[in-house]
């Protein structure tokens, strides 16, 4: 398959499940309730060594919040649920509790499955804590030095989908950096998907196993250009710089749109842009049950 | 399907027990079982059909017309479906109720919604004495669900009340929020005197200073901006009721007590 002179390989994207959760962090501003979320999904960019993925959602004006206040709704996945609801807790206590005038609140009902979201930082006010249930949820109110503290006791989580991704094979660095610039800017218009990593780009995508034996993931060598006479490359002469765009989302449809908005955007620089090829990262159906085809996307 | 009517024939010599005319309890009985029913009034029983003229069908929408106060336990123990009552009801409307919704055109006697536990009531008019408490010598009064009372409440509003709201449009009586152990009182009016008298914990919402005065054993914690009120008028909006009109407001004088208890009540007054 070729789109605007960029070939989309016949392969797929493997991807695996995971449990997820919305939040959403409110403050007096957009400016401080994007700070505390920022704060939040630091360091948060995959399971490898972070112990969860999460990333900003959308931005939230006044009338699409609980409490009316502008603000910022996150998206964070873990492998397994104690691991997500661990993240949340220490997360919520440490970056959103301490952020001035922040609220936090659930973004996601499912009152068959819950973790804690205030449930436990409710401690932190030593006793002078409130609970108010407001509409059948419960809330609490924590003192702090700022006024209260405002925050959902529980959260709802759900199965969703990690590791979709694709990669974009191009001449140059920058050409493969605007590709990639392009696709999250139309990617995040997609609901219910984040992409985890810095600016919601990967230049160091990994391969599972290391010869190092401490390691589990090491780097992907068969796609670094500076490695095409000492390894087994899947790059062509002309491909100078390859980068990665990883998808979490809360289910395998969203993953798949969010994926076919994006390789359309690369595929509209196409060719003259210096755009190559679109392929993707997989284990040979190994490391998950969720396979995204390319080709079958782009149909 | 039509509305199940109980029009009462006459205004009783000693009080009824209606506790058995609920949506549940009468699920499957026909008009004939219906007005067999034996209701308790003062020391004898009486049948239904001697007390009241019957219409209609529907089991889960009940009627109760020319209502008087001598009618307790009405919606007892009541689960789901609904009871409409036009004109005044006796004491202990609503008592244990689990689901659904009592809507009453006139006043209610004493206990109202006592140890109530969901489902919703709706006074349009004035309510007794000790509205959302507990039983004498029990002590958890109301632990949910919500109450809107149109009118004035009389004494001890909320008394051992544990969760849920009351909604007061009026002005609400002396001992407001005695013994309170959680939940929300909103007053648009006056309250009385010893407002929140050993209240531990739960929240009093007021929009105007009481004209008696915040009691001694309350302290002062200053103006704040407290972001669950955004929250909580948010919920009312959803209601037929004054409260739903109020326009929302988070900037409070806070006040704690009884500070002869542990004193985590709150007394919130609008500024």
């Amino acid at each position: 398959m070729i789109i605007n002179g960029v070939t989309i390989d016949e392969t797929f994207a493997e991807a695996f499940p995971m449990k997820g959760t919305r939040l959403i962090i409110t403050a007096m501003n957009a400016k401080w309730a994007m700070i505390s979320a920022q704060a939040f999904t630091g360091f948060a960019t995959s399971v490898i060594a972070c112990g969860c993925e999460a990333a900003i959602e959308k931005v939230l004006d006044e009338s699409e919040t609980p409490d009316g206040r502008p603000g910022v709704s996150i998206l964070i996945f873990a492998m397994g649920g104690k691991g997500l609801a661990k993240q949340v807790e220490t997360r919520a206590g440490q970056c959103v509790l301490t952020s001035p005038t922040s609220a936090l609140f659930s973004g996601l009902d499912n009152p068959e499955k819950e973790i804690a979201l205030g449930q436990n930082l409710r401690y932190f006010g030593d006793g002078f804590q409130i609970s108010k249930m407001i509409d059948g949820k419960r809330y609490w109110r924590i003192p702090v030095m700022d006024g209260e503290f405002l925050t959902q006791e529980k959260t709802g989580v759900q199965d969703s989908v990690g590791g979709g991704n694709f990669l974009v094979l191009a001449e140059s660095q920058a050409q493969a950096l605007a590709a990639c610039e392009a696709a999250i800017e139309e990617m995040r218009k997609i609901p219910n998907v984040i992409m985890p990593f810095p600016g919601g780009v990967v230049r160091s995508g990994s391969k599972v196993g290391s010869k190092f034996k401490a390691l589990n993931a090491s780097t992907n060598d068969a796609f670094c250009p500076t490695l095409k006479g000492q390894t087994k490359s899947e790059l062509s002469p002309e491909v100078e710089s390859v980068m990665e765009i990883v998808i979490d989302g809360l289910t395998k449809e969203d993953i798949d749109k969010a994926m076919r908005v994006g390789i359309q955007a690369v595929c509209d620089l196409g060719a003259a842009n210096g755009i190559r090829r679109i392929s993707a990262g997989n284990y040979g159906g190994k490391l998950g049950p969720f396979h995204f085809h390319l080709q079958e996307i782009m149909a | 399907m039509s509305t199940l009517i109980f029009t009462l024939k006459t205004s009783p010599v000693q009080r009824v027990d209606c506790s058995p005319l609920t949506p549940e309890l009468l699920t499957d009985k026909s008009l004939a079982d219906i007005a067999a029913i034996e209701l308790v009034t003062g020391n004898s029983t009486a049948r239904v059909d001697s007390l009241f003229d019957m219409s209609g069908d529907d089991t889960a929408d009940i009627k109760f017309a020319n209502s008087t106060d001598k009618l307790d336990f009405v919606g007892r123990n009541m689960t789901s479906g609904k009871i409409s009552i036009a004109g005044n009801v006796g004491a202990y409307l609503g008592l244990f109720l689990e689901g659904g919704q009592i809507e009453v055109t006139g006043n209610t006697g004493i206990y109202t919604a006592c140890e109530m536990k969901s489902g919703q009531i709706k006074v349009n008019g004035n309510v007794g004495d000790f509205l959302g408490g507990a039983r004498p010598g029990y002590k958890n009064g109301m632990t949910g669900g919500t109450v809107i009372v149109t009118g004035n409440t009389g004494a001890r509003t909320g008394d051992h009340m544990r969760r849920g709201t009351i909604l007061i449009e009026g002005n609400a009586g002396d001992y407001c929020a005695a013994r309170m152990i959680s939940g929300t009182i909103a007053v648009l009016g006056d309250v009385g005197t010893h407002l929140g008298y050993g209240m531990k914990r739960g929240t009093v919402l007021l929009t105007q200073a009481p004209t008696k005065g915040i009691p001694a054993n309350f302290n002062d914690n200053g103006p704040h901006t407290l972001a669950f009120l955004a929250l909580l008028f948010k919920s009312f909006t959803k209601l037929d009721s004054q409260f739903a009109k109020t326009a929302a407001f988070s900037r409070v004088q806070r006040y704690t007590g009884d500070l002869g208890g542990i004193g985590m009540g709150e007394i919130l007054i609008k500024i």
